[in-house]
């Protein structure tokens, strides 16, 4: 497994020391140039090794290429082999001296040999010199007409590479016509995929110019073309077969018919030897079978075997590809793997790359039949040597109990690790016990007696320290100590580092007040007072509101800082399901290994020839390409940017959460700082978004502590006219988060009336009529006959939102809507208002 | 596609670098490509598929070598990582194994077999069949003869016929004075033990290996006696599917040489034949080991080689450890290795001793796994038995071998 020891490696006596060594050759070499003696090849080749071995290296050798080039006219294939490597390396930076080469190369590719030809051919495409293109011409179209199969191999790349180096050369010389003919009709199949290859990105980059080319881009993806490569697929070299599945998986079949037809062909590809070919089937199944969920649940009861043979069998390497693959089908259909989840049991040996993927498969797979099994295996690893592990599967035991409805003998085990005496154990166990509480909060009475226990000088991480901080306050009632310990840690205030863990500690020593107040009177004083003191800003300014929240009214203080809590259902950092589902379109592309849709890690101009489908599969919510988005309000960047915006800001976040899971109910992104839950809403009230309408501040208070909780008059029997705030605003990234973060809470169709859609041959006019109902446009898009419409709107009085993604056909003469609410109980009230406004303006 | 390769030694040295497409990546890939793996303390940690700033970056480490390629654009991962998987078989076939040296003496082979499997970042055949007929291998003879003779080519003259023929891993026609073909099951046990002593995963991957000298076309057909054992197989291109769809019978031609014609799965096996029992006790700054090895199912044949191996925590000042039967080696990082062989007749192979604490530690609190190999020949521990093997299309009657071996491959048992 190791690698040999090699002690200090002693430089190699072919190391040069400096440019006399480079002269020297070049003087050897032009000695050899001429000489017709027996043995001359020979020593070449000690020279050219030589040469070579320098390049490697990295030294620069260029300074012989005349020499080079000089001796490259011998018979010796190895010889040429070498000089071919030597030119195609420094051609492009000496052009002038790369014209020296033509002659040989040329000459070379009307050799006898085939191999000779082959690779004569492929240096001379190699060359890359844009003022040479002229000399390529006639050997590739001699080399695409060759007898040898190699040589035609060669020359269709060869073609590409041209392409590249200069297009209008590639095109005027008729290329792409002869490789289309070839592609159907050559017998070799590596020169059919050769040109299949060569012809998707030709056309892919024509496209844009040319309606011809995107014509026979389209036509690439024809049944006669599909079918074509699928009869002669088991022909195919393994790497060609992946290319050809690779299109198929982007053809659309017109009848059911043919979808079953053209799995029954691949149906073996899902026993091949290369995992590639395999993973590539897979995805034209899935691909194939969307629209039809019964055939789709069977495609994934068939593709379960190979998966997991792909996952058990292959180096680390590749069970890292294939375990990012089955992370992405576990979340669309949890159930495939879950009786298979022994599969997903790490091994000793296995890097940790690869034990990670596999606790998070533990953690999706798990359901009520075989949670017990995992968890028990769970917890073996918390014993394990390799502590970011150990770490990973507490956490993974304690995501598992977060989304158990039966966490008993879960709890159970949290509580172990929790008296395990191991340092990172406790920490980890605590910020689970943590989250676990504020879902189950019926377990507080076990999880206390045994929190209470740990000594909080045992508990060094910040993360773990606020947790339990943050329990202590919570929990102030129930543990004795409570006040103690707080009075405690605020002594050390001074040597706290981290602010996280100062600014739990100022809310906790606030909540523990309200409940203790003669205890703590003392210890709330000093924290204050140390707050105030403070240099982090954040901690500044919490003690300074609390401190004039308590001088206001101290009640009212209580009801901000510590209000009866909900228990949390859903936390709120869980991937949103149209990015999986984005991902998901991307089966088998770096996409699922990054986690993210391509467009977020990808530049437009190193995206893949191969990206036929980007306007297709556009469902986030800014949709439609740049071009088409009317700006409306302050939607000025297209869709893309403003996702990837929202994302980045994920992203920066993402340090400060890492590892415990937040509720971060749909405010702004500002707003979640460092804190926990119900900090947020004590932050809320300076949120600007919040705050359209500014009447009194006591009442601003009230009403904002009314927001989705339980205050609030419950409006299910007979709900009151809802009724809009007419200035309400909103900032398209705000929009974005909450659309992800929201469930739909009423989805509708209609057909709309003829009138309507005349209408909309100005959506503006929409637009303006809608904003007099209060309901405002955020972003718009589309064509003729697909409008699609994002609006939202405010409940006057209150920051309840609505989101509404509209989308209208005209020609089937559709509407379908789609509400989102941050109060779903008014999401009906909200629809009826909607559709009045849509059939005031004649679309309904 | 895949736009340039690079080997680096394990020292993060450029060994060799191979630009497969017009747009050129500059070496300076492979500093900050080091850099990140001197942050994770080891290229094994480092995970295979990773973005840097400029490129996405495909790694796979094969005996410290790191084959490392760039792409600019969203390819297939599992394409990327098992292309260089092959490259670094094919390179460890040729070569005779893979180190530093080895790859520097021989770079012109390197390139030219790299020259073979892709161009223009697109994989074109990794059939070692095929290259070898382009390439020839540098073996000691032919070393030997450019040496007294000055004069050999490491490229066969000819090109291989089979890229035209309907067979594409099989050479035309090779001939040969005796016919033979090899059929050689080799199983591997992966099995871990719960801390409980309960079995909670025990399964066999294991390969149908083929070694076949036959001349002409031949077209054989292997059955098994008990196929429904199966819960995955996969097979080289050769196979053909429709008779294994029907019948459960393989029917191919063979490509020439060894090659593996199927791999397979089989689960949920109820026990192992061996058991493995560690104790560890500690208390007071010591802690007490016994291990116990003896034979749970016998499987009728001879099981050879076991070993047992563990490392210890890092937390352990000094060990002590005997055996009443083998050798127990504590080696220099730590893994303490007990090599038993046969089990004996009459007693059952122990180890026992005590580990010492670092002071201040009372108790152990990170266990230890113990990593047990054994083989045994002659027997396939997941029963799955050949039934016959015919040819077709032969000139004489061929000979024919078969074999059956069974090791442990992930065989693991926690404390």
């Amino acid at each position: 497994m190791a690698p040999p020891v090699q002690s200090q490696r002693s430089p190699s006596p072919s190391q040069p020391s400096g440019k006399g060594e480079v002269s020297d050759l070049k003087l050897q070499l032009r000695q050899l140039a001429g000489s017709r003696a027996p043995g001359v090849d020979d020593s070449k080749r000690d020279l050219f090794k030589k040469v070579i071995s320098y390049m490697t290296i990295g030294i620069d050798v260029s300074s012989v290429f005349g020499e080079m080039v000089m001796c490259s006219a011998a018979s010796d294939i190895v010889l040429k082999k070498m000089c071919y490597l030597y030119v195609g390396n420094y051609a492009k930076v000496n052009p002038d001296l790369a014209l020296l080469t033509i002659n040989f190369l040329q000459r070379d590719c009307k050799d006898e040999d085939p191999m000779i030809r082959g690779l004569a051919l492929r240096s001379l495409c190699s060359l890359r010199v844009a003022n040479l293109v002229e000399y390529l011409v006639g050997p590739l179209g001699s080399g695409l007409k060759d007898r040898s199969s190699y040589v035609r191999t060669v020359a269709v790349m060869g073609v590409l590479k041209l392409y590249h180096i200069s297009a209008s050369t590639c095109i005027d010389a008729d290329f792409p016509a002869i490789l289309k003919n070839m592609m159907f009709n050559d017998s070799e199949t590596q020169v059919v995929a050769n040109c299949l290859s060569a012809l998707q990105e030709i056309w892919s980059s024509e496209a844009s110019t040319s309606e011809e080319a995107s014509r026979e881009r389209e036509g690439l993806l024809s049944k006669t073309n599909v079918y074509y490569l699928l009869n002669r697929i088991k022909e195919f070299s393994e790497w060609a077969q992946c290319l050809v599945l690779e299109l198929v998986a982007k053809y659309v079949p017109s009848e059911g018919s043919e979808i079953f037809d053209i799995m029954n062909l691949l149906e073996d590809r899902l026993q091949h030897a290369n995992g590639a070919v395999v993973l590539a089937t897979i995805k034209v199944f899935l691909q194939l079978t969307l629209s039809m969920t019964d055939v789709h649940q069977q495609v994934y009861e068939r593709i379960k075997a190979p998966l997991l043979t792909l996952v058990s069998s292959g180096s680390p390497e590749q069970s890292y590809a294939v375990l990012s693959h089955l992370h992405l089908l576990v979340m669309r259909a949890p159930f495939i793997f879950s009786s298979d989840y022994k599969h997903f049991y790490c091994q000793y040996n296995e890097p940790s790359y690869v034990k990670k993927l596999k606790l998070e498969m533990l953690t999706a797979v798990a359901n009520e039949s075989n949670t017990y099994e995992i968890v028990t295996e769970l917890c073996e690893y918390a014993a394990n040597v390799d502590i970011p592990i150990a770490r990973e599967s507490i956490r993974a035991v304690g995501k598992i109990a977060l989304q158990q409805y039966d966490v008993n003998a879960i709890v159970d085990r949290l509580l172990q690790f929790l008296e395990m005496e191991k340092d990172y154990v406790t920490a980890e166990a605590l910020v689970l016990v943590k989250d676990l509480l504020r879902k189950y909060p019926q377990w507080s009475q076990d999880c206390i007696a045994v929190v209470g226990n740990i000594s909080s000088k045992n508990v060094q991480e910040p993360k773990a320290k606020a947790a339990l901080i943050w329990m202590l306050g919570e929990y102030s009632k129930d543990m004795h100590d409570a006040p103690y310990i707080l009075e405690s840690l605020i002594e050390n205030w001074e040597e706290e580092h981290s602010a996280e863990v100062r600014l739990h500690l100022l809310t906790a020593v606030m909540k523990c007040f309200f409940k203790r107040p003669p205890e703590t009177q003392k210890a709330l004083g000093a924290a204050l007072a140390a707050g105030l003191a403070d240099f982090h800003q954040d901690v500044h300014d919490r003690a300074l509101f609390y401190y004039r929240l308590l001088q206001y009214n101290v009640s009212v203080a209580e009801h901000v800082v510590d209000p009866p809590k909900q228990a949390v259902s859903v936390f709120a950092d869980t991937q949103s399901s149209e990015i999986k589902d984005r991902i998901f379109d991307e089966f088998n592309s770096l996409s699922v290994v990054y986690q993210k849709p391509s467009y977020m890690f990808t530049d437009k101009e190193h995206r893949g020839p191969l990206e036929f489908s980007d306007e297709v599969g556009n469902i986030s919510i800014g949709i439609e390409s740049a071009g088409t988005v009317v700006p409306v309000q302050r939607v000025e960047a297209n869709d893309k940017d403003l996702l990837l915006s929202t994302s980045e800001k994920e992203e920066s976040r993402g340090p400060s959460n890492n590892g415990s899971v937040y509720s971060a109910p749909s405010y702004d992104a500002s707003a979640v700082s460092a804190a926990a839950s119900q900090t947020l809403l004590e932050l809320a009230i300076s949120n600007p978004t919040v705050s359209g309408h500014a009447p009194q501040p006591s009442l601003e208070i009230d009403d904002l502590l009314g927001l989705g909780l339980p205050v609030e008059p419950a409006p299910a029997p007979s709900p009151p006219p809802l009724k809009l705030n007419s200035k309400a605003a909103l900032d398209p990234s705000t929009f974005q988060q909450k659309w992800r973060q929201l469930p739909i809470s009423l989805s509708q169709e209609h057909s709309i009336s003829p009138e309507g859609v005349a209408g909309l041959t100005a959506p503006q006019a929409l637009l303006r009529h809608m904003q007099g109902h209060s309901i405002h446009c955020i972003a718009s898009g589309g064509q003729s006959p697909n409008f699609k419409f994002f609006f939202f709107a405010q409940k006057a009085e209150e920051s309840s939102t609505f989101l509404v993604e509209c989308i209208i056909n005209t020609s089937s003469a559709k509407a379908q809507m789609k509400i989102k609410a941050d109060d779903q109980s008014l999401s009906e009230a909200f629809s009826a208002l909607f559709q009045s406004a849509l059939s005031k303006f004649g679309l309904l | 596609m895949l736009q340039c390769i690079f080997l680096l030694s394990d020292s993060g040295e450029v060994m060799l670098e191979k630009q497969l497409s017009g747009h050129r990546v500059d070496r300076s890939i492979c500093a900050w490509f080091w850099e990140q793996v001197i942050a994770q303390g080891d290229s094994f940690k480092l995970q295979p598929v990773i973005a840097s700033p400029t490129h996405y970056l495909f790694q796979v480490v094969r005996e410290g070598i790191t084959f490392l390629a760039c792409t600019q654009v969203d390819m297939p991962p599992l394409m990327g990582i098992e292309f260089l998987c092959r490259v670094a078989d094919v390179l460890s076939d040729y070569l005779g194994g893979l180190n530093e040296d080895v790859i520097k003496d021989n770079f012109v082979i390197v390139y030219e077999l790299l020259d073979e499997m892709i161009d223009n970042g697109f994989p074109l055949t990794t059939e070692p069949n095929i290259l070898r007929e382009m390439i020839a291998r540098p073996n000691i003879v032919s070393k030997m003869l450019s040496v007294v003779t000055g004069n050999s080519s490491n490229v066969t003259e000819t090109l291989p016929g089979a890229t035209a023929s309907c067979v594409p891993w099989r050479t035309t026609d090779p001939k040969y004075a005796n016919n033979e073909v090899y059929v050689d099951l080799v199983e591997e046990m992966d099995a871990t033990i719960n801390r409980d002593g309960v079995l909670v995963k025990c399964e066999i991957y294991g390969e149908v290996q083929v070694n076949s000298h036959l001349s002409g076309l031949p077209d054989l057909t292997l059955s098994f006696a008990n196929p429904s054992i199966f819960d995955d197989v996969r097979f080289h291109p050769c196979v053909r599917f429709r008779p294994w769809e029907s019948h459960q019978i393989l029917s191919f031609v063979p490509p020439d040489g060894q090659f593996k014609l199927m791999s397979y799965r089989v689960k949920k096996l109820k026990s192992t034949p061996i058991y493995v029992k560690p104790q560890l006790t500690s208390g007071a700054g010591t802690c007490n080991v016994s291990v116990l090895v003896g034979i749970r199912n016998d499987p009728g044949k001879i099981i050879d080689s076991i070993t047992v191996q563990f490392q210890l925590p890092a937390c352990i000042l000094s060990a002590d450890l005997t055996s009443n039967h083998g050798t127990v080696n504590i080696l220099a990082n730590k893994t303490c290795s007990w090599s038993i062989g046969r089990i004996p007749r009459d007693k059952a192979p122990s180890m026992t001793g005590t580990l010492v604490l670092e002071t201040g530690i009372e108790r152990l609190h990170v266990f230890p796994t113990f990593q047990v190999s054994f083989r045994i020949m002659g027997v396939a521990l997941s029963g799955l038995q050949i039934d016959k093997l015919d040819l077709k299309n032969l000139p004489n009657r061929p000979y024919k071998g078969f074999r059956a071996l069974t090791q442990a491959g992930e065989f693991e048992v926690r404390s």
